[in-house]
């Protein structure tokens, strides 16, 4: 059913399905839409929490699904999740959502209305792209966004019924992506990216957020300054065991520049580095 | 013998209509989507079999319905030549000066009196009153009907339908459209897209010319028909120039351009010159004067497409240039340019509403704020997009209308709440081009799959018929979040909210509906059959403006002020009534001969912090919400109360802040001492105060301020008095309506003065 790419980092390259992501989204629908006639979580401020969630989810998994299609240009690929900001906005405008972030060291800074107008949109246009630009290897866009899931799921018992069953399901498919058995595809990474930003919005968790992601921010600002500093992409060479690099142009090829390290060993240590990150964040937000 | 017959059965069988599949299927939706429209908008009739009687609802409508009354009655141009050409001055309203109704738009009540006496004249028995509350739902449905045909102009039956499906079940659309409402926008709406249709098919060059003739006279007429119907058809008439002014700067001027816009324009404006109310000088008004303008333009390029020299066109072009800016100067320097109306101009700039607090205390004409538009649009605004960007790939005379369209009727809809009325067609057609820009790739690669060409070669082995399918079911999703399961409404989607509440009147003004509100709510129709039974015609209640139509019309009795607003003065000193204090508004009460005060409050019940007992307190749903308005009103007017004697400088006020301040420790507006002597304050307490004697004492209720009798204001008929507590909380959601009538008592009055 599913269309079939090369798994570029394995002998013979064999074909595996991808956009597999796309079970995730309407499980995910499902069981949002679920939650949300079981009435658990019941509309706050005339604004319903799952379907908020559900909404974002649908409208990422569209993207990405678009972007399978027709590769969207970067410009649309940017600022399309501004869209899907609309409904996290008005669920924070309407619940009053805290306006301010407490950061260490700087302390509280009140954003005012500007919270909701500006910061929602950048959160979610930020975490949506840097998410779906960490991939690439198997695993790697499965297993990270699910360590900051479940980061922010602890910080958030109230609502970890939302995320519960989509989290085991993404799990799952985790598993199957880190044996190569399947890609989750642009549309299960946006739509994973799209997750993350909207759960940490609706639980007020932007510190932990922030913190958790900042390894996919240093990915992406590596990308994005060699692209428009060098005009160059960055790129892993495969030897039929080994990754490695001749630059360093973003996070897998500065871990693997000049010490081959098998595709496995790549996606450890990033998982670990976003693990690390992650715990910081929940530790922070504890004390 | 029996071939003859069988040859004849034959004969027979061809008359049957040739038609598709695709086409029975095309129409068949079209029918259910039509059903729709009918049937959601009829849904307020649940509340209305119980009174046995079809009401209408809000306030406008009533007007309305008054002039249509008028017509039937005594005929059609009776509103405009009564009183020896001058027009119909109901003294019922706006007392004693009255409302003189002729200066009203005909459309409306004149279509609604002819049809209404067609029916009657086949026999159909209704009654006037629920003719008029069913016409909206009938025209509702016939806009749908009619954005079908545009949208399957634009880019074929598939975007029509969408487009008649979201007009369908367009929330601004269908609250004005649905059972009740009969105001202006019905037909306006109508108008509005007919001339649409019919001026962009005038155009159309791949039609023959008499074809072209058909349509641009029937643009025309809708246009005419517009202008007769809605105060709004400056907006199209601008739209139209500004579509013909772009085609023109895009270089597609054509014959038939100008042959169809001289005759839309010139019948339009004809017909519209001759409507009653409407005269010649709307043809100089500030806002039609470019129609001339674009005209001028199109016959100087229809004279420079001819093989003349370059020195004679550019003299023409010279002279015709010359000709537009000096006719429009000369037109402004004699008066003729400012005569833009009002209402038109507030439109455009939204801060000169802000400015006048008459105008802003009406919530339809607030600014519209992004909540406003994502709370009518939800994630449909993703579509929205996606139609602007299709149309502006493909620009056609079509595509170019629809993007002029939505992009003037959405700065409408931002700028007042009311017109998002206006950009609901704009945007089901955009939205609709949207969908079907997006599904088209995916739908053709459903059925054609192998010859399907993608833009980007590599991407052709990737894309399956399932992953189409899974887009198409995504897509679908995405749609009934909007639809079905809104998040921005608690799951229920705006439409059905809104489609599910019973009118004003039956609701007793109270915010309830669907299954929150079993029956009808019967405080307002039990006070407005008081009055009717209990008051002569002339006999003349003070009320705040909201409940004049209410009182005049239902209740017949004579009132002060009505949505009408004809007379801010006025508005000012029932203003002035409510906010002084009871001696001073006796003072502006007696100018007015008013011998009845009315007031609405709502209730509700609060548990004490010991849990012993329960405390009633204002709600904000009646005047104890809206008395801040009188305050403001009345305030703008404070020199001329002081100058007239009726206040010293000290006594007056300018806004609510005179009367007390909000306490953001109770959560509650603290009156001071000029608030509680306050004529509206008493009104109020003495009304809370009876309810908790009357219905309370029972259940231990006392009110959360012990209620103050007014001197010269006796309880006359306080409708609601006798709602018990859990008889609120069953029928009204624990909300407790009390309409208090008050007769004045001047006899006590003149004692106490003289």
């Amino acid at each position: 059913m599913f269309p079939k790419v090369p798994d570029q980092h394995k002998r013979g390259k064999p074909l595996v399905p991808n956009g597999i992501g796309v079970i995730y989204v309407l499980f995910t629908t499902v069981y949002l839409f679920s939650i949300y006639f079981s009435r658990i979580t019941p509309a706050s401020n005339g604004v319903s929490t799952p379907l908020t969630l559900a909404v974002c989810i649908l409208f990422g998994g569209f993207m990405g699904l678009l972007d399978d299609w027709i590769d969207l240009k970067w410009r649309y690929k940017a600022f399309m999740p501004l869209i899907a900001a609309l409904p996290l906005m008005y669920l924070a405008v309407e619940n009053g959502l805290r306006t301010s972030i407490s950061l260490p060291l700087i302390g509280m800074i009140e954003f005012g209305d500007a919270y909701y107008f500006l910061v929602i949109p950048l959160i979610v246009m930020i975490v949506t792209n840097t998410v779906n630009q960490l991939g690439g290897l198997n695993g790697l866009e499965s297993l990270c966004p699910a360590i900051i899931l479940m980061g922010l799921m602890v910080l958030s018992p109230s609502h970890l019924i939302l995320m519960l069953g989509p989290l085991i399901f993404w799990l799952i498919l985790a598993g199957f992506n880190l044996q190569g058995k399947i890609f989750v595809g642009n549309s299960g990474s946006f739509a994973i990216g799209m997750n993350i930003a909207a759960f940490a919005i609706i639980t007020d968790l932007k510190l932990p957020l922030l913190i958790s992601i900042l390894p996919y921010v240093f990915n992406s600002s590596l990308i994005l300054l060699t692209i428009f500093l060098v005009k160059k992409r960055a790129s892993v060479s495969f030897d039929g065991k080994k990754l490695s690099s001749d630059h360093r142009r973003s996070l897998v090829t500065l871990i693997t520049y000049r010490r081959p390290l098998t595709e496995h060993q790549v996606v450890v240590i990033i998982s670990l580095l976003v693990a690390i990150f992650t715990l910081i964040a929940v530790i922070i937000s504890l004390l | 013998m029996k071939e003859r017959l069988v040859n004849g059965l034959k004969a027979f069988g061809r008359l049957r209509i040739q038609t598709s599949h695709a086409s029975i299927i095309c129409y068949s939706t079209l029918l259910l989507i039509l059903f729709i429209a009918f049937t959601i908008r009829v849904l307020p009739i649940r509340w209305e079999i119980p009174t046995g009687d079809v009401r209408l609802n809000e306030f406008d409508p009533y007007y309305q319905f008054s002039l249509t009354n008028k017509m039937v009655r005594d005929g059609l141009l009776s509103p405009y030549l009564e009183n020896g050409g001058e027009g119909w001055i109901n003294y019922q309203q706006w007392y004693p000066d009255g409302l003189d109704m002729s200066r009203s738009l005909p459309a409306l009540p004149m279509t609604a009196a002819i049809l209404y006496s067609i029916i009657s004249w086949l026999g159909v028995n209704v009654d006037l009153m629920t003719f008029c509350s069913i016409f909206p739902v009938i025209f509702g449905t016939l806009s749908c009907l009619i954005i079908y045909f545009v949208g399957k102009d634009i880019g074929g039956k598939a975007i029509g339908l969408f487009a008649a499906l979201f007009l369908a079940l367009a929330p601004s659309f269908l609250q004005r459209t649905a059972l009740g409402f009969f105001d202006t926008e019905v037909l306006g709406i109508v108008g509005l897209l007919a001339f649409i249709l019919m001026f962009l098919r005038a155009i159309d060059e791949n039609r023959s010319l008499r074809s072209s003739l058909v349509f641009s006279a029937g643009a025309g007429a809708a246009l005419a028909y517009f202008i007769g119907a809605w105060g709004a058809a400056y907006f199209l008439v601008d739209l139209a120039i500004l579509f013909v002014f772009v085609l023109i700067l895009l270089k597609r001027y054509s014959q038939r351009l100008l042959f169809s816009y001289s005759l839309t324009f010139g019948l339009a404006l004809f017909v519209a010159a001759n409507i009653p109310y409407i005269s010649i000088g709307y043809l100089t008004s500030g806002a039609v004067i470019p129609v001339a303008g674009v005209f001028l333009l199109l016959c100087l390029l229809e004279v420079l497409r001819h093989n003349i020299s370059a020195r004679t066109k550019v003299l023409l072009a010279g002279a015709t240039l010359a000709a537009v800016v000096g006719g429009f100067i000369a037109l402004w320097q004699l008066g003729y340019m400012q005569n833009i109306a009002g209402k038109f101009i507030t439109v455009l700039d939204p801060f000169v509403r802000s400015a006048s607090p008459l105008i802003e205390s009406v919530a339809e004409h607030r600014i519209s704020a992004w909540g406003n538009i994502y709370f009518e649009l939800g994630l449909g605004i993703l579509f929205f997009l996606a139609g602007l960007y299709f149309t502006l790939r493909n620009p056609t005379n079509r595509n170019v209308f629809l993007l002029i369209f939505g992009a003037t009727s959405l700065y409408f809809a931002a700028s007042m709440v009311r017109l998002l009325v206006i950009f609901a067609p704009a945007f089901c057609l955009l939205a609709a081009t949207g969908i079907i820009g997006i599904l088209k790739p995916f739908y053709t690669l459903l059925r054609e799959a192998p010859q399907i060409a993608v833009k980007s070669k590599r991407r052709i082995a990737r894309v399956s018929k399932e992953y189409s399918g899974v887009v198409l079911f995504l897509v679908f999703m995405l749609l009934v979040t909007n639809f079905a399961f809104a998040p921005q409404n608690g799951g229920v989607p705006r439409v059905y909210s809104q489609a599910y509440s019973p009118l004003t009147v039956s609701a007793a003004s109270l915010p309830i509906g669907g299954e929150n509100l079993p029956e009808p709510a019967q405080e307002w129709l039990d006070m407005l059959s008081w009055t009717r039974n209990n008051l002569q015609t002339t006999t003349v209640v003070c009320a705040w403006w909201d409940y004049g139509y209410w009182l005049s019309i239902l209740g017949n009795v004579t009132t002060l002020a009505d949505n009408a607003t004809v007379n801010s003065t006025q508005i000012e000193n029932i203003g002035f009534i409510f906010m002084a204090s009871e001696d001073k508004a006796m003072t502006m009460l007696e100018k007015y001969d008013a011998e009845y005060i009315l007031i609405f409050t709502t209730l509700s019940l609060a548990q004490s912090s010991e849990g012993t007992y329960y405390i009633v307190q204002p709600v904000g749903f009646g005047d104890e919400g809206k008395w801040s308005w009188m305050a403001r009103i009345s305030g703008q007017a404070r020199d001329r109360f002081v100058q007239d004697g009726l206040l010293s400088a000290g006594e007056a006020w300018t806004d609510e802040t005179d009367f007390g301040e909000y306490s953001n420790t109770t959560g509650r507006f603290e009156w001071n001492d000029a608030g509680r002597a306050s004529t509206v304050y008493k009104l109020l307490s003495y009304a809370k105060q009876r309810w908790a004697d009357v219905s309370g004492t029972e259940y231990g209720v006392v009110p959360d301020e012990a209620g103050v009798a007014p001197t010269y204001f006796k309880q006359a008929f306080f409708a609601g008095l006798d709602l018990k507590p859990a008889e609120a909380s069953a029928k009204y959601g624990g909300l407790i309506p009390i309409v208090a009538l008050y007769e004045i008592d001047w006899a006590s009055y003149y004692a106490a003065t003289d």
